[in-house]
C-alpha cells in the first residue's frame, strides 16, 4: 500500500507541488475564484493547495482513505480504492450525483460547476500516469525540501513515529491519518492541530462507511421479512373474514369467537 | 369549475417558467442556474424534490396495504387516487433527480454498475422497481374501459396480479423510505446532532407511514374541493384515527432517541438548530397527534383539513431540515437556493398535478368496482367521419388559455434570468480602477483597500532619469498622450483584453473604402492578414521603451492587470535587492510594498512567478 507523508515543519510553502500537480494533470490556467469555490485553494482545476495556518504551511490534497467514504457512497462504483492505495475516479461511470462530495469527511471532491457536462475532480495520487508505472506522484517528486514524501504506508508510518520520537518538542504527538477516519494513505506530522482539514473541524474516530454498514446489512432481512409479514397478514385476515362471513348470517358471535384464540 | 380553471391556469404558468429554467440548466449547467457550491453540493432539489417527494408519495403503499392486506374494502374508493399520486410523486422525484444529476444521460449506469454498499444505490434501485410496480398497479385503471382484446387481456392479468404487486410495493417502499435516512448516515460531519442518529432509517419509515395517511386525507379533501364534491368524511375519519397512533409512536421515538443519545440539553440550548428542532417536532408530530386524537376535530372538515395540512408541512420540513437546514451549522455553508431552483421544483410538482387532473377527468379514478365497458368509455375526443360530427374532449376547452399561461410563465422566467446565465462563466471580468495621476499613486489592485500599494511615482521618475524615463515603464502611448496609464489597456484584473477598437477605425477610415487600409482585397479579412498596428501607429511604442508589446508589430491582446504589474515591478525590485546599498526597504520582499498583507497564494489568481 503506497502512501504520502507530509511533514508540516519542513514545508516552506513554495507551492512547487501545486504547480507540478497542475502540469501533470494538464489542469487549465487558474482564473479568479468562482461563486462555488471554497477559499482553501482546491477546485475543479486544482487538486492540491498549500494553506497558511499559524505560521505553518499545510498541503491539502485527497487523503486516499483506507476505507473511503466516497467509494462506499458512489452508487455506480466510479470511485475505487486501488490495491496500490490511491482512490481513483472513473468519469465514464459517473452519474454526477455528487454523493461522494457529501460523504467525504475532508471535503475533497470538487465539481466542474461551470460546465454543462460536469465531472467530479480530485487528486488521484497520479494513479493512471505514474503509480501504475511504478513512479512517484508529481507533487512528491517536485518537493525541493522532501517535506512531502512517497513510499510504502508502513515504512512512512515508521518514519513518522521516528520523527515524533526524535524531536518531541517540534511535533504534536500524533500522526494525522494513522487511525482517524479509519486511517488514510496521506499522513501528516505537524506542530499545529490539523482539524481544519476536515469538514466541520472534527476528526472522525472511525471509518464513515461503517456507519452505513448496519443499515445496509439490514436491507435483505427487512425486505424478505416485510414480504413475509404482509403475505401472512393478507392470508390471515382474509381467512378470518371468510370464516366470519360463513358464520355471519347466523350470528355475530361466531366472528368474535374466532378472534379470541 | 372556476376553482379548477384557476388552479390549472396557475399550474400552467408555473410549468411554463420551469421549462425555461430547465432549458437553461441543461444548456449552461448547474453552476449558472443553482446556488450549489463545492461545500454544499446537494441543495433544494434533493432536500425538497427527492426527500420530500418520496415522503409525500407514501400514501400509495399505506393505502394499498389498508385495502388489500388488511382487507378494509370500504377504503377502496381512495386506493386509486393514492396509487396515482404515488406514481406521479415518484415520477416527479425522477424528473427532479434528472435535473440535479450532472450527467443525467448516464442514469442507466445505476442498473448496470452496482455498488451494494451505497445507500444511494439502494434508493435508486428501489425508485426504479417501485415506479414499475406503481405503473403496473395503476395500469388497470387505464385499461379497464379499453375494448382492444390485447388491452383487455393485459387488464385481466394485472388484476389477478394485484395482491403480489401490492406486497412487492410495500416491501420496496419500506426499503426505500428508510434508505433515504440511511443516505445521511455517512455524513455525521454534516448533520446537526439533534437530527443525526443511527436510527434515521427507522424514523424515516415511521414518519412515512404517518405522512402517507395524512397525504391520502389531504388529497381527498383537495380534490373534492376542486371538483366541488362532498368528501368521504367517514373514511377520512378512520384514516385520521390510525394516523394518531402512528404519529404518536413517531413522537415518542423521535424525542426518545434524542434523550437516549444524551442530546436532551441540545433541545433547549437556544441555538438556531434547537428552535428549528422544536418547531419541526411541534408541527410534524405533537400538534397533529393531539388534534387528530380529538373526535370533534376528525369530524369537522375545515379542522381536519387544517390539521393534515399542518402535519404534511411538518414532515416536508423534517425532510428539508435533514437534507438542508440542519446541515447549515455544522458545515458553515452560505447556501440559499436560487429562485431558479425553487421555481423548477414547483414546476415539477405543478406538472405532476396537471397529469393528475388529466387522468382524473378522463378515467375512472374515483371509482371502486369493475365497470361496464360498453357504457363507460374514456372521455376522449371522438370524431364520426360519416356525419363529420366531432365530439371534443369536454375538458379540452381551456387549451388555448392554458397554452397562453404557459407562454406567459416562460416569458416571466426569461425576464428574470440573471445576467450570469448568459455571461461567460469562466472567470467573471473584474474591471481595473485606473490609479489616476499624481506624484503618489495608490494602486488598489483588489479594490478591497486591504492590499493597496502606495506607488511613489515622483521618486521613480527621479530615479529612472527624469522625463526621458517614461518609456521604461510606459511601453505604449496613445495619440495625444505623453504616457498612457497601465489600466487603459490592461483593463481586467486577470483576463486579457482586446484593445483594438474596430468600430473606431471604421469610423475614422470610412467603412467600405477604408477597409483596404488594413485588409488587402484578395486576402482573408481576419486579424492575421491585416496590416500590423505599428505600421501606421509608428510612434505608439516609444523609441527607448524598455518593455515591448507582446507581439509586435501586431499588438495583440493586453494581458491582465495583475500579471503585467508584477512583471513590470518585480524584475527591477529584485535587481535592486541584490545591491545591499539600495535594498533598504527590503525591495525583494512582496510585503515591503503590499503593506505586510500579501494575500496567501491563491492558485485561482496566478501570477507569472507562481507557474513553473
Amino acid at each position: 500500500m503506497k502512501a504520502i507523508l507530509t511533514d508540516v515543519t519542513k514545508c516552506i510553502g513554495c507551492e512547487k507541488c501545486v504547480a507540478a500537480c497542475a502540469a501533470e494533470n494538464k489542469l487549465p490556467a487558474a482564473t479568479s475564484p468562482q461563486r462555488w469555490t471554497l477559499d482553501d485553494g482546491l477546485s475543479a482545476d486544482r487538486f492540491c493547495s498549500v494553506l497558511r495556518r499559524d505560521g505553518g504551511y499545510v498541503r491539502k490534497q485527497c487523503r486516499h482513505c483506507e476505507e473511503p467514504a466516497c467509494v462506499s457512497a458512489c452508487p455506480v462504483g466510479a470511485l475505487k480504492k486501488t490495491p496500490e492505495g490511491p482512490v481513483a475516479y472513473d468519469g465514464s461511470k459517473c452519474l454526477g450525483c455528487r454523493y461522494c462530495m457529501m460523504a467525504c469527511p475532508f471535503g475533497i471532491p470538487r465539481y466542474a460547476w461551470a460546465s454543462p457536462v460536469p465531472y467530479v475532480r480530485k487528486c488521484t495520487m497520479c494513479y493512471a500516469n505514474r503509480i501504475q508505472e511504478g513512479r512517484q506522484p508529481a507533487c512528491t517528486e517536485a518537493c525541493p525540501e522532501k517535506a512531502t514524501i512517497f513510499g510504502e504506508r508502513d515504512a512512512l508510518l515508521e518514519e513518522a513515529h521516528k520523527r515524533l520520537l526524535a524531536d518531541p518538542s517540534k511535533y504534536r504527538q500524533e500522526i494525522w491519518g494513522e487511525a482517524d477516519a479509519g486511517g488514510t494513505s496521506v499522513l501528516y506530522v505537524s506542530p499545529i492541530p490539523l482539524d481544519f482539514l476536515t469538514v466541520g473541524g472534527h476528526q472522525q474516530a472511525r471509518a464513515l462507511p461503517q456507519l452505513t454498514a448496519p443499515a445496509m446489512a439490514a436491507v435483505p432481512p427487512v425486505f424478505v421479512g416485510m414480504g413475509a409479514v404482509m403475505g401472512s397478514l393478507y392470508w390471515l385476515i382474509g381467512r378470518r373474514k371468510k370464516v366470519a362471513a360463513e358464520e355471519g348470517p347466523q350470528s355475530n358471535h361466531g366472528g368474535s369467537k374466532e378472534k379470541k384464540p | 369549475m372556476k376553482r379548477l380553471l384557476a388552479a390549472k391556469a396557475i399550474l400552467w404558468l408555473i410549468v411554463g417558467g420551469a421549462l425555461t429554467v430547465a432549458a437553461m440548466r441543461f444548456i449552461r449547467g448547474l453552476g449558472a442556474t443553482t446556488a450549489l457550491t463545492d461545500l454544499t453540493p446537494w441543495g433544494f432539489w434533493i432536500g425538497f424534490d427527492v426527500m420530500g417527494g418520496v415522503a409525500l408519495a407514501a400514501g400509495g403503499f399505506v393505502c394499498a396495504a389498508t385495502v388489500y392486506i388488511f382487507h378494509l374494502e370500504r377504503y377502496h374508493a381512495i386506493v386509486r387516487p393514492a396509487v396515482l399520486t404515488a406514481f406521479l410523486g415518484y415520477s416527479a422525484v425522477v424528473v427532479g433527480l434528472l435535473l440535479d444529476l450532472g450527467l443525467p444521460w448516464n442514469i442507466w449506469h445505476m442498473v448496470v454498475y452496482w455498488n451494494p454498499h451505497s445507500p444511494l444505490f439502494e434508493v435508486g434501485t428501489c425508485v426504479e422497481l417501485y415506479l414499475t410496480v406503481l405503473a403496473l398497479e395503476f395500469a388497470p385503471v387505464l385499461f379497464e374501459a379499453a375494448r382492444h382484446p390485447l388491452l383487455a387481456k393485459a387488464y385481466g392479468i394485472l388484476k389477478k396480479a394485484t395482491i403480489p404487486l401490492v406486497v412487492v410495493g410495500i416491501m420496496l417502499s419500506t426499503l426505500h423510505q428508510s434508505s433515504l435516512g440511511s443516505l445521511i448516515l455517512i455524513m455525521p460531519h454534516r448533520l446537526h446532532e439533534l437530527w443525526y442518529t443511527p436510527i434515521l432509517p427507522i424514523l424515516f419509515f415511521v414518519s412515512a407511514v404517518g405522512l402517507g395517511l395524512m397525504m391520502v386525507t389531504t388529497e381527498s379533501l383537495v380534490s373534492s374541493w376542486l371538483y366541488e364534491q362532498e368528501p368521504e368524511m367517514d373514511l377520512l375519519q378512520g384514516l385520521a384515527k390510525v394516523a394518531t397512533y402512528v404519529l404518536g409512536a413517531y413522537t415518542v421515538i423521535k424525542v426518545g432517541d434524542v434523550l437516549v443519545r444524551g442530546q436532551g440539553a441540545a433541545i433547549f440550548a437556544g441555538t438556531r438548530e434547537s428552535w428549528l428542532w422544536i418547531a419541526e417536532v411541534l408541527v410534524s408530530a405533537v400538534i397533529p397527534t393531539v388534534l387528530l386524537s380529538m373526535p370533534a376535530i376528525r369530524k369537522s372538515r375545515p379542522w381536519l383539513t387544517a390539521t393534515v395540512f399542518t402535519g404534511v408541512a411538518g414532515f416536508v420540513m423534517n425532510r428539508i431540515d435533514v437534507g438542508g437546514f440542519a446541515q447549515v451549522g455544522p458545515t458553515g455553508t452560505h447556501y440559499t437556493p436560487s429562485w431558479m431552483e425553487v421555481w423548477m421544483s414547483l414546476g415539477v410538482v405543478a406538472a405532476a398535478a396537471l397529469v393528475y387532473f388529466f387522468i382524473a377527468e378522463r378515467f375512472h379514478l374515483f371509482h371502486a368496482g369493475p365497470i361496464d365497458r360498453e357504457r363507460h368509455r374514456y372521455r376522449l375526443p371522438t370524431f364520426d367521419p360519416a356525419t363529420l360530427v366531432a365530439h371534443p374532449d369536454p375538458y379540452a376547452g381551456g387549451f388555448p388559455r392554458y397554452t397562453l399561461m404557459g407562454v406567459v410563465g416562460a416569458g416571466i422566467a426569461v425576464a428574470l434570468l440573471p445576467g450570469s446565465v448568459f455571461a461567460n462563466l469562466r472567470g467573471a471580468p473584474q474591471p481595473v480602477t485606473p490609479a489616476g495621476y499624481s506624484d503618489r499613486i495608490v494602486i488598489d489592485g483588489t479594490r478591497t483597500s486591504k492590499a493597496a500599494v502606495l506607488f511613489d511615482h515622483k521618486k521613480h521618475i527621479e530615479r529612472e532619469g527624469g522625463d526621458a524615463s517614461c518609456a521604461r515603464c510606459h511601453h505604449l502611448v496613445f495619440a495625444g498622450e505623453r504616457a498612457t496609464g497601465c489600466a487603459r489597456c490592461h483593463r481586467d484584473m486577470y483576463q486579457p483584453t482586446d484593445t483594438f477598437d474596430h468600430r473606431l477605425h471604421e469610423a475614422r477610415l470610412g467603412a467600405g473604402k477604408g477597409c483596404a487600409t488594413c485588409h488587402a482585397d484578395d486576402q482573408l479579412k481576419d486579424e492575421a492578414h491585416a496590416t500590423p498596428c505599428l505600421d501606421c501607429h509608428k510612434r505608439m511604442v516609444p523609441a527607448n521603451a524598455a518593455i515591448q508589446p507582446q507581439h509586435p508589430p501586431l499588438l495583440g491582446k493586453a494581458p491582465g492587470y495583475v500579471p503585467v504589474l508584477h512583471k513590470v515591478c518585480i524584475g527591477c525590485h529584485e535587481q535592486r535587492a541584490k545591491d545591499a546599498r539600495l535594498n533598504k526597504p527590503k525591495l525583494g520582499e512582496c510585503a515591503s510594498c503590499h503593506g505586510g498583507k500579501v494575500q496567501p497564494f491563491d492558485p485561482t489568481r496566478p501570477d507569472d512567478r507562481q507557474v513553473l
